[in-house]
């Protein structure tokens, strides 16, 4: 008796400790590097299907270490997306199985000059009550000294995980069409909890890569520095 | 009368363009160079990022050409089955700011395809990378339509697909002019209008002929 309640123990003990595979998560990690294998910081984001096709989807901040960790509610095509400052962001293809993990290296070089970079402006959030009930509207103002600012006008909510596509300011026509400056929005659903300015992250990316710095708290925006290899 | 004139001129100059585009003067080993130094310097001074400040590892690219025909994941509705040429059309249009891309997307593409040779041609693999089912069904589709169009427009000369040997001598040189294979395409027959080496047709056509060539090494005699 006493050998067959040990036996079950051990059992369920084993069973919860080492879950079978259909039941581990579906991970993507990585680490980002220059060439010359200097980690950096920043931000990796992840379009859910082909690569941009702007439906964002989760994100993670990249540590100073270069590592970053996500995990995913299930497998599939994602489009992911690193930005580090000072660097052309990386657009890359990948698939990951459900229950696995894809461990990805990603190098990025750094921005010859910062002449042709989108710039941000200024990031405000405005509390506001809308029909639905408090919310808080997120509004970055962009240019582009180029006219070619593309889709990726992008808040990631580092307390969530999520990352957005903020609206543009005029209806645009297609994800290839040059997006228009001016003060693009957010809506932040905060009628469970206030939304925390600490937690958000922000980066533009114009249709030829040219890339902001990643703007994080207390979104000041700075001068843009070119990086010397 | 003034407005026939005008018109034979008209029609004279757009017969002549037919005519040249996707050739133009030189040697397979000056556009192949021609290439490389596109490949890896911008045109633009404002804008010095090019193809290989991003695309730096040779390793990378390795194989690249014999992928093609394949999916290109541009913002939607961009997307589509593009030949190697047109890919490259886009990229230096975009990045390069070049309004007529035609002359360092083949350069690009000579580049490309020499530096594959001996590399076996599977369309919409690259060995080593992911591969994901939707641009396969892309790409399929995209066959199917090319093999429609071979049936209606090539078929009668060139049975059963036989020519598809001779896709993989593109680009080219012949009488001291560099052609694309998209280009020889849309001044084959002049009975029909162009194709277009920038439209989705040829992209269709060639991504036939290329399927008839799975496993084929690229560089290869015909």
């Amino acid at each position: 008796m006493m050998q067959t309640v040990v036996s079950v123990s051990l059992t369920l003990w084993l069973a919860l400790a080492f879950p079978s595979g259909a039941d581990a998560a579906t991970v993507i990690t990585g680490i980002v590097r220059t060439e010359s294998g200097q980690p950096l910081p920043g931000l990796a984001l992840l379009e859910k299907g082909e690569l941009h096709n702007n439906r964002w989807d989760h994100g993670t901040l990249v540590d100073a270490s270069g590592r970053f960790r996500m995990e995913l509610a299930e497998g599939g095509q994602y489009g992911l997306h690193v930005y580090s400052s000072g660097y052309i962001y990386k657009p890359n293809a990948v698939k990951v199985e459900t229950g696995k993990t894809l461990d990805l290296e990603v190098v990025l070089v750094p921005e010859p000059t910062r002449a042709n970079d989108p710039v941000i402006k200024r990031v405000e959030f405005v509390p506001s009550e809308t029909r639905k009930g408090m919310a808080t509207i997120i509004k970055m103002e962009v240019a582009d000294p180029n006219g070619d600012l593309g889709p990726q006008v992008l808040a990631f909510n580092a307390a969530t995980g999520r990352t957005f596509a903020m609206t543009p300011p005029r209806w645009v026509w297609s994800l290839k069409s040059n997006y228009p400056d001016g003060v693009y929005q957010l809506e932040v659903d905060t009628s469970k909890a206030p939304a925390d300015p600490r937690a958000w992250r922000f980066v533009v990316a114009d249709h030829k890569c040219n890339t902001t710095d990643v703007l994080s708290f207390p979104h000041e925006p700075k001068p843009s520095q070119v990086i010397r290899p | 009368m003034v407005i026939g004139s005008i018109a034979l001129v008209l029609i004279a100059v757009v017969t002549v363009g037919q005519a040249q585009a996707g050739s133009s003067a030189g040697s397979l080993a000056e556009l192949v160079a021609e290439g490389e130094q596109s490949w890896r310097s911008s045109p633009d001074p404002r804008d010095p990022v090019a193809c290989a400040t991003c695309h730096h590892d040779p390793d990378e690219t390795r194989g690249w050409a014999a992928s093609f025909p394949k999916y290109r994941p541009l913002p939607p509705p961009e997307g589509r089955v593009m030949t190697l040429l047109q890919a490259n059309a886009e990229a230096v249009r975009r990045h390069y700011g070049l309004a007529d891309p035609e002359r360092a997307a083949l350069a690009i593409t000579a580049y490309l395809t020499s530096r594959d040779s001996g590399v076996p041609v599977f369309p919409g693999i690259v060995a080593g990378q992911p591969v994901f089912e939707g641009r396969l069904r892309a790409l399929a589709r995209s066959v199917r339509r090319g093999e429609r169009l071979y049936a209606r427009q090539c078929r009668s000369c060139h049975d059963g697909g036989g020519v598809a040997p001779a896709a993989l001598l593109f680009p080219r040189a012949v009488n001291g002019q560099v052609e694309s294979l998209e280009g020889f395409l849309g001044r084959h027959r002049p009975d029909l209008p162009s194709l277009g080496w920038d439209a989705q047709p040829t992209a269709d056509l060639v991504a036939f002929l290329m399927s008839r060539l799975a496993g084929r090494q690229m560089g290869g005699s015909p």
